[in-house]
């Protein structure tokens, strides 16, 4: 069972993230607006380009926050364990695909893919590395 | 060289790790030969073409065993926190790169650098996490 302090961790991560979801949306939405009307060109599509990247950012660094605020050693554990096979699996794929690429020529994958692609590994590695401790 | 480290762990590790570098670079150069002179199609291409990224699975499945064998919990620690220095890095990283190259028509960066990518930003975390500690 998890304790009274972890939930109140557990409760502050998920707003923070709700915050940096809808950060995200908005910020693509801006983003691809203001191409379609604006098209800007050099530093300002650099940059404007780059706006829905921070929430993405924003995200990291609360994933951190919430390892370094995680008292719970059991689930920070949980966590961690499952972050490193979640990273395991992605870095396997992406220098698979990586490889097939540039040698056999595969449809180029979107590098922004990469971080969504880390998620649904964790999310699983997370599932199997919950059963293992029951 | 590798004497110089008492751990025997951690020798170990050193060591496994310079073998599979040693590998991916051999079977990087044996892909781009093999590649270069005989062009090979269908399944073939794709069997060769993954061939340097199974050291590079090898390296990741050691650093799993480093953790699951080294007894020095700061020592460990140490390891995890770099990985998950370098691994917030990465995708930072990418994800930026990434609606660059998609929006902005920024250069593509190629998927193989996302491994060494994150190697170097969980080596520069594994100073910064050490610095703290002294």
């Amino acid at each position: 069972m998890e304790s009274k302090f972890s939930n109140s961790v557990n409760r502050r991560f998920h707003r923070r993230s709700l915050v940096v979801m809808v950060l995200y949306v908005l910020s693509l939405a801006v983003m691809s607006q203001a191409i379609d009307h604006l098209h800007p060109k050099g530093m300002a599509l650099y940059l404007l380009a780059l706006l829905p990247a921070l929430p993405i950012v924003a995200a990291i660094v609360i994933i951190a926050l919430y390892l370094s605020e995680q008292k719970d050693e059991f689930v920070r554990t949980l966590q961690i364990e499952s972050m490193l096979w979640g990273v395991g699996a992605t870095l396997t794929v992406t220098t698979i695909w990586g490889a097939l690429e540039k040698f056999a020529h595969i449809r180029p994958m979107s590098l922004f893919l990469v971080y969504p692609l880390c998620c649904v590994f964790v999310f699983l590695a997370r599932v199997v590395v919950k059963r293992r401790y029951r | 060289m590798f004497c110089s480290i008492k751990n025997p762990t951690e020798r170990r590790y050193v060591i496994r790790m310079w073998i599979m570098a040693a590998l991916c670079v051999l079977f990087s150069l044996v892909a781009a030969l093999v590649f270069r002179h005989s062009r090979p199609h269908g399944i073939l291409s794709y069997l060769v073409a993954v061939l340097p990224a199974l050291p590079i699975m090898g390296a990741l499945i050691y650093t799993g065993v480093y953790l699951a064998e080294e007894k020095d919990e700061f020592q460990r620690n140490l390891l995890v926190q770099s990985l998950l220095g370098g691994t917030g890095g990465i995708l930072a990283v990418t994800t930026a790169w990434g609606y660059m190259e998609d929006f902005a028509r920024a250069p593509h960066l190629d998927l193989v650098w996302v491994y060494p990518l994150f190697w170097l930003f969980a080596g520069i975390s594994y100073g910064l996490v050490r610095a703290r500690y002294r």
